[in-house]
């Protein structure tokens, strides 16, 4: 018997109970009939009032994304995510920036970097495609047992939530991209509404990048997977990880060349320049944590 | 002299974290009674989402602790950290206060 069904207590009114969706799941364990309670009193036997409910929806909220930062913080510990936070969710921006990019008409003498640039995108986004598939084939049998026991029960939430965010993102990319249809490449630069638009359409991608992203993590926690499976997780994490900076700076070259601007041309080449060193440092960690994971376990 | 850096939370009279731990200081309260007791110490009415968010907070982070309970209504209680923080916090408050008046010429206005 839950507190709420005990003689005595007090659940009159459904929209007060409904109030404690906006709270992730492990918070609403942890304080929800007390929460609940609270709401109550303070209602005294009235409807909830809009103030309540904001107050309540932006408290869930901030609870979800907090949620969402402790799960990363895991998340990089033990290296079952690929790629650091801040590339994917800048990805998010670059996505939204491309329809705009398409539009513009290349300067002659630039038309080669560009080309160049967009032909490096194309591909180091098939590879980091291909290494996610990798990757996600890699835990495929531990993920079959997880579901076959059970547990879609436990992560279905999180990724309807996931799910919806990325459907709401799609809506929003492919206005974006119909609206760009209709004007130049100078009107879109010119334009604070498609500014705006581009805005509001990357928190909504970054917004479900972070749902999977949590909802993959909430998943991982569950899987058994073999130390062997964990060392190969690591290693595409790192090659996934420097993927996504090379894109970036080569986004970088290829932005320089649709504006024709030198300083973007040095700032992306500087970047890949830098990226040489830390790559090669980044995968002899992986490389060396795979087989201390691997000698930990045969010990 | 400089006031210490306080945790977030306990930096601006305010912060809901501080009223909650002033609140708590003379006794254990669950949600409704802190909320209530807060608009009349401190005129500031605080939703049951800022509120729990700050409870949140304030327990993860060993300042207050719930009490055991037959009831929905959970009470907290200060610790003796939630105490030496509140007391930081209102000691580094005192000295601005006090800084402030006596530039003011209010020197005695402060106990």
């Amino acid at each position: 018997m839950t507190p709420a069904e005990e003689p005595g207590s007090r659940r009159e009114d459904p929209a007060v109970g409904k109030l404690l969706r906006w709270y992730p799941r492990q918070w609403r364990e942890r304080y929800g009939e007390e929460f609940l309670a609270m709401v109550e009193d303070t209602l005294d036997g009235r409807r909830p009032t809009m103030r309540l409910r904001l107050s309540v929806a932006w408290g869930g909220l901030r609870e979800r994304g907090r949620q969402a930062a402790v799960d990363w913080k895991e998340a990089a510990k033990r290296h079952d995510v690929y790629g650091r936070r801040w590339m994917i969710y800048v990805i998010g921006f670059f996505v939204t920036t491309l329809p705009a990019d398409f539009r513009a008409s290349l300067p002659p003498a630039r038309a080669w970097q560009a080309t160049a640039a967009l032909g490096a995108l194309a591909a180091f986004a098939a590879f980091i495609g291909a290494a996610v598939v990798a990757g996600g084939l890699a835990a495929l049998p531990a993920m079959v047992r997880f579901l076959r026991g059970g547990g879609w029960r436990t992560i279905r939430r999180r990724v309807a939530w996931a799910a919806g965010a990325t459907a709401v993102a799609g809506g929003m990319l492919t206005g974006l991209v119909l609206a760009s249809r209709s004007q130049t490449f100078a009107q879109l630069n010119e334009s604070w509404a498609y500014l705006l638009g581009v805005i509001v359409t990357s928190l909504a991608l970054m917004v479900a990048i972070g749902l999977w992203i949590s909802a993959a993590v909430a998943t991982a926690r569950h899987l058994h997977l073999s130390p062997r499976v964990r060392a190969a997780q690591m290693m595409l994490g790192a090659v996934t990880s420097i993927a996504v900076s090379v894109m970036l700076a080569v986004n970088i070259i290829w932005w320089s060349a649709i504006q024709s601007s030198v300083l973007l041309l040095l700032l992306g080449t500087t970047g890949l320049a830098v990226l040489i060193p830390a790559a090669t440092m980044k995968m002899r960690r992986a490389v060396r944590s795979g087989k201390r994971l691997r000698r930990t376990v045969t010990r | 002299m400089a006031p210490n850096r306080q945790p977030a939370g306990l930096r601006r009279p305010n912060d809901p974290p501080l009223l909650i731990l002033v609140s708590l200081a003379d006794g254990p309260k669950h949600g409704h009674a802190l909320a209530k007791d807060i608009e009349g110490f401190a005129g500031v009415k605080l939703g049951p989402g800022a509120l729990y968010g700050a409870i949140t907070r304030l327990e993860e982070r060993g300042l207050i602790e719930p009490l055991g309970s037959d009831d929905r209504r959970r009470p907290y209680r200060i610790t003796s950290s939630g105490s030496a923080a509140l007391a930081g916090a209102l000691a580094d408050m005192r000295r601005v206060a006090k800084a402030g008046l006596a530039r003011l010429g209010l020197d005695g206005s402060l106990a």
